[in-house]
Order: C-alpha cells, then sequence, then structure tokens
C-alpha cells in the first residue's frame, strides 16, 4: 500500500482528561421493540467486560453496546458533548488515572439530535485484564490527536474521527484520481438512520435496514469498515447523492424501532474521489485489539 | 364523522394542559460547508411567516410557525408533548391577547400553536397559553395496523374523510415523498417532536421544495407506529410544521399524523391538502 500524503507533520496532540461514564438508561427515549413491546437491555456507558474489537456485533443480548469502556466529559451536560467526545480519534492512546497505558480509542456513540439527546460516548477498546479494575466515575486521559487531519492530495475528502496511525491503516489507495478503499458492506442512503443531522465529530451513523434483509448485517463486526452511498459527513451527516462516507463499526444492533448498529465515519466525500469496493475482509479490529493491549 | 368511518374518538379524554410560551433560541448551527450561522427559528412568536406561508426560503433555522408551548417542568412538558394533537384548541391566558383563540399544529422541541395574526402580534414569551389536549389513543375501529399519532378526532375526517370502494382510508397529502428525504427524527419515539425533512436534495421529485407550512404530506417506506424508521410497503403521512435548517440532514418539519401498510390507505395528491385549508381557529390561511 503506498502511503498517502497527508498533513500529520502539522497536527497537534492534546491531552483530553475524562471520566469512565457511569451506565445508563435515558428516560426520554423510547424503551420499546418494533412491536410496541417492552424491551430494555443493557449497552449504554459503563465498563463491559467480554466485548472486543473484532467480534460480532450480533452475539450479545444488547442495546447500541460499545466494546470495552466507555468514557465521556466529565461534569459535561449529557446532552452536549464537550471536548472528549469532540477531539478523540479512533486509534488515539488512552491511559489511565495513574498514567498507566489503559486502551485505546475504538468508536463513538451520540444522541439522536443536536443538543438535545443523550449519550456521547467514546470505547475503549483495553484487555479484560485493565477494564476489570475500572469503575464507573475513574479518571481517563485521551491523548488526542487526529482533528485537522487531511490528505494533501484529495482536498474534497474530509478525514474525521481518524488518528494518522488509523488512516495508515485503512484499506486505502489511490488510482487515477480517486481513493479507493475496501468495506464490508455498502449501505443505501435510505438505510441511514439515527446519526443524520449531527455533527461529523460526534458519535456515529446508524444503519436502519431491519426490515430489508438484503442488507446483510449478520457477520457485521466491531471494527468493520462499512460504507453509506449518498451520505456527505464532512460538517454534518446528511443525505447527498453523489457522495460517500466510510465507517468503522463502533456499536452494536437496538431492537428499537429505527434503531441499529452504527458506524462512526472516518472518511467522507464525493464519489468522484472515493471509491468504496466489496471485501468481506475489511477491517481495522486487528491493530485496534493490538493497540488496546500496548502497554 | 362520516357513518363509514368508525372511531374511539368518543372514547378519549380531554386533558386541560397549560405551557407558556417560549423565549426565542439563538443558538448556532453549522452548515454543510463548515460556516457556523446563527439564525432565529425555534421558540418565541413567529408573526410572519404564518401558517399556509412557504416554508422554505426563510433566513431561519428550525423555524416554528406561530407560537412555541413549553412547560418548565419536565413531566408537564413531556405531557405537552406528547398529549398535545394537531388540530386541539387553544388559548392564550395572560398578556395583551388574552383570550385568543388557536389551534395546535405541529410539534418540535416545543408544542407549536396557530393563531390568528392579531393574536400573534399581540403575544410575548412568557405568557401561559392553554391547550384542550385530546387525541391520543385515537383509532378506527378493526383498523389495528392503522396507527394515529398526534392527530385531534376534529382533524381526522378533514384530511381523511372516508373510505375507498375496496375499503382503504383515503387521506388526502399536498405531496408525497420518497424515503430518502428523511433525516433526523428516525428512531425518535413518533409520538412526540417531529421528522426532518430534507427536500433540498431531491431533485426528481415535484414540487418537494415549495411545501408551506400546514401543508400534509407522505413519507414512502417509512413506518412510524412506535419509532419512526425506513419500512417497504408502509407510509407514514404528517404535517410540516417547522421550516428549513442550517445543517446538513435536517430540514422542514413533519409532525406524525397517521401511519399504515400502504395497501389500507388510498393516497389522494391534491395541492390544497393543508392544515390552512381546514378553518381550524387562528390556522386559516
Amino acid at each position: 500500500m503506498t502511503r498517502l500524503r497527508d498533513n500529520r507533520d502539522d497536527i497537534v496532540a492534546v491531552a483530553v482528561a475524562g471520566r469512565v461514564s457511569d451506565a445508563r438508561l435515558h428516560r426520554q427515549l423510547l424503551w420499546m421493540d418494533d412491536s410496541g413491546r417492552s424491551c430494555v437491555l443493557p449497552g449504554t456507558g459503563g465498563v463491559v467486560l467480554g466485548l472486543h474489537v473484532g467480534d460480532r456485533i450480533n452475539d450479545r443480548e444488547a442495546d447500541h453496546a460499545m466494546v470495552g469502556a466507555s468514557v465521556e466529559d466529565a461534569g459535561a451536560n449529557l446532552d452536549d458533548p464537550g471536548a472528549l467526545h469532540l477531539l478523540s480519534c479512533l486509534g488515539n492512546r488512552v491511559r489511565d488515572a495513574r498514567g498507566v497505558a489503559l486502551g485505546v480509542v475504538a468508536g463513538k456513540r451520540g444522541g439522536l439530535a443536536p443538543r438535545a439527546f443523550p449519550p456521547s460516548l467514546v470505547a475503549v477498546e483495553a484487555t479484560d485484564e485493565r477494564l476489570t479494575s475500572l469503575v464507573p466515575g475513574d479518571r481517563i486521559v485521551v491523548e488526542a490527536e487526529g482533528r485537522g487531519l487531511g490528505l494533501c492530495d484529495f482536498p474534497e475528502v474530509s478525514l474525521a474521527n481518524c488518528s494518522p496511525r488509523l488512516l495508515d491503516q485503512l484499506p486505502l489507495q489511490a488510482s487515477r484520481g480517486r481513493l479507493e478503499i475496501t468495506v464490508k458492506i455498502i449501505i443505501p442512503a435510505r438505510f441511514a438512520g439515527p446519526g443524520l443531522g449531527q455533527d461529523a465529530w460526534i458519535g456515529d451513523l446508524e444503519i436502519v435496514s431491519r426490515h430489508h434483509p438484503a442488507v446483510d448485517l449478520n457477520d457485521l463486526r466491531y471494527g468493520d469498515l462499512v460504507a453509506f452511498q449518498g451520505i456527505d459527513s464532512a460538517n454534518n451527516r446528511f443525505y447527498r447523492p453523489g457522495f460517500v462516507s466510510v465507517g468503522v463499526v463502533s456499536h452494536g444492533p437496538s431492537q428499537w424501532p429505527g434503531h441499529g448498529p452504527g458506524a462512526t465515519i472516518v472518511l467522507s466525500g464525493p464519489a468522484e474521489r472515493i471509491a468504496p469496493a466489496n471485501d468481506a475482509d475489511s477491517s481495522v479490529a486487528n491493530c485496534l485489539r493490538t493497540w488496546g493491549a500496548e502497554s | 364523522m362520516t357513518a363509514d368511518l368508525q372511531t374511539n374518538a368518543g372514547r378519549l379524554l380531554t386533558t386541560r394542559l397549560v405551557g407558556v410560551v417560549q423565549q426565542p433560541s439563538a443558538h448556532v448551527s453549522v452548515d454543510p460547508d463548515g460556516f457556523a450561522r446563527s439564525l432565529p427559528g425555534m421558540g418565541g412568536v413567529f408573526v410572519r411567516p404564518r401558517i399556509g406561508d412557504r416554508a422554505g426560503g426563510w433566513m431561519s433555522d428550525h423555524l416554528e410557525v406561530g407560537a412555541s408551548v413549553s412547560h418548565p417542568e419536565p413531566s408537564a412538558d413531556h405531557a405537552l408533548q406528547v398529549l398535545a394533537c394537531v388540530g386541539n384548541r387553544a388559548q392564550v391566558l395572560d398578556g395583551p391577547a388574552a383570550g385568543g383563540i388557536g389551534t395546535v399544529v405541529g410539534k418540535h422541541a416545543a408544542t407549536m400553536v396557530s393563531f390568528s395574526g392579531d393574536v400573534l402580534a399581540a403575544l410575548a414569551p412568557g405568557e401561559r397559553v392553554m391547550i384542550d389536549a385530546v387525541g391520543v389513543g385515537l383509532r378506527i375501529e378493526y383498523e389495528p395496523d392503522i396507527v394515529f399519532h398526534s392527530c385531534s378526532p376534529v382533524l381526522l375526517p378533514l384530511f381523511a374523510p372516508s373510505r375507498t370502494g375496496d375499503g382503504r382510508l383515503r387521506v388526502k397529502v399536498a405531496r408525497v415523498l420518497p424515503p430518502e428525504a428523511a433525516a433526523a427524527g428516525i428512531g425518535m419515539a413518533a409520538h412526540s417532536a417531529n421528522l426532518d425533512l430534507q427536500v433540498d436534495q431531491l431533485a426528481g421529485t415535484v414540487g418537494a421544495a415549495d411545501l408551506r407550512f400546514g401543508d400534509l404530506v407522505a413519507v414512502e417506506g417509512h413506518e412510524h407506529r412506535y419509532g419512526r424508521q425506513p419500512r417497504d410497503a408502509w407510509i407514514a403521512v404528517g404535517a410540516i410544521c417547522h421550516g428549513r435548517s442550517v445543517g446538513g440532514g435536517h430540514g422542514l418539519g413533519l409532525v406524525t399524523l397517521l401511519t399504515a401498510p400502504t395497501n389500507r390507505v388510498a393516497i389522494e395528491v391534491t395541492p390544497d391538502a393543508s392544515l390552512a385549508s381546514l378553518e381550524l381557529p387562528g390556522a386559516e390561511a
């Protein structure tokens, strides 16, 4: 893979402090399934043991579950993400209160509308041994790096939520003025759901294709790459024919109507510049899992 | 109510609610090109535009037509947000506009109430509005798959007056939009707030860009029984209650009124399918 030219020498790294989030059940959300049956499952916030990048998203009875520890801005209004959420990038190192390596940022989850709906969580992939020592409220520090990152030869392409080292691991190749990228699935715009209308740096974009089995999410795993056709995510995520957004699967499915697994968007631009192609193995799970165990 | 539409309207409870006209918001939104803009729209009292006026084009963000009413206590506000239904009668309680009669026309962050131009001109944030809320629980007997939200019994026969010969519910709308129009609001509870319709990217859809406040609109391939979601062979119908947005992924607000399998309804497109044409007090064009 040829290294693409980027501006990583000019971007800054900044420490952001936050906390391990509490597990929460938000009362303003709709706790029912597609048939109107009461449906309460864990998945939001807290520390999850035994769920890691690379695992299948459909293997658990959970709601919007993310891997490892969910972290957040300390003292923030839950509806309104702060610097930790807005600066964290996939691949960023996370350390604990003692300054010891904890893990790596592996995903984000956001609410339904700007300023109005929680949660705003960042997933930290780490070993179970390290996660076992954490409790909600613990202080953590994200070594945030990636905001401002761009590709010198592709100014129309926007990067978001992407650290330089994750960029190096994306299955990208420049060819005849286009960036070719492989993804596990390509999702039509009409199945983009919650996360539309949000800032590009908040949370994720959900795949709401439950009633359309032609979109096969069965083997989807945390860390897989997916592409949304007809979605622009440069500044805020919205339907725009002729644009493509590529993301990393960051949270699992939900039984709630109009919800589904989410991908944190890392790359977005016009289709003349980004060409997604299917590859069942397209994933950044291996590197995220390795980084999560680094000391 | 026409004879062939047997509803449970007589069994519904009318609850008197009170809310307060909100102070307008001066929030900042970022547009798709990354520029931050602050434009009025949410909260307050809009004297112009009114129901029946064009919804797009105004220098505004999520413009809530009429007066935006909410309650300072969260549970009471939730009741106002869920129980108030489009077509419910409202009355100003305080201030120079006291006694003015209006109609609930939409839901967003607040509940929107339309009044006549004279009442709106005299109304101000902080004044109280009373709403006689009725409509939650409304159904047509023997039609379990036709689900209503935020739809008052008064409103129903005005846009869904009768059945076709083969038994489908006739539903009048001004426009039918494709599922790609649906943006923010997917995954939210269908009984409150609304679905944003991003009409500016629908190049092939006739008339999407010239919708008016109060227009009744159908979204194809959408099911809104519990939460709003894309689903083939279903349709969702609502009324346009807030204006365009600065940010991408937002747009004209559609308060959900009805959802049904497409084979239970007969959608009739007629340009005058609008709340503004229904002679609701304070909501006349």
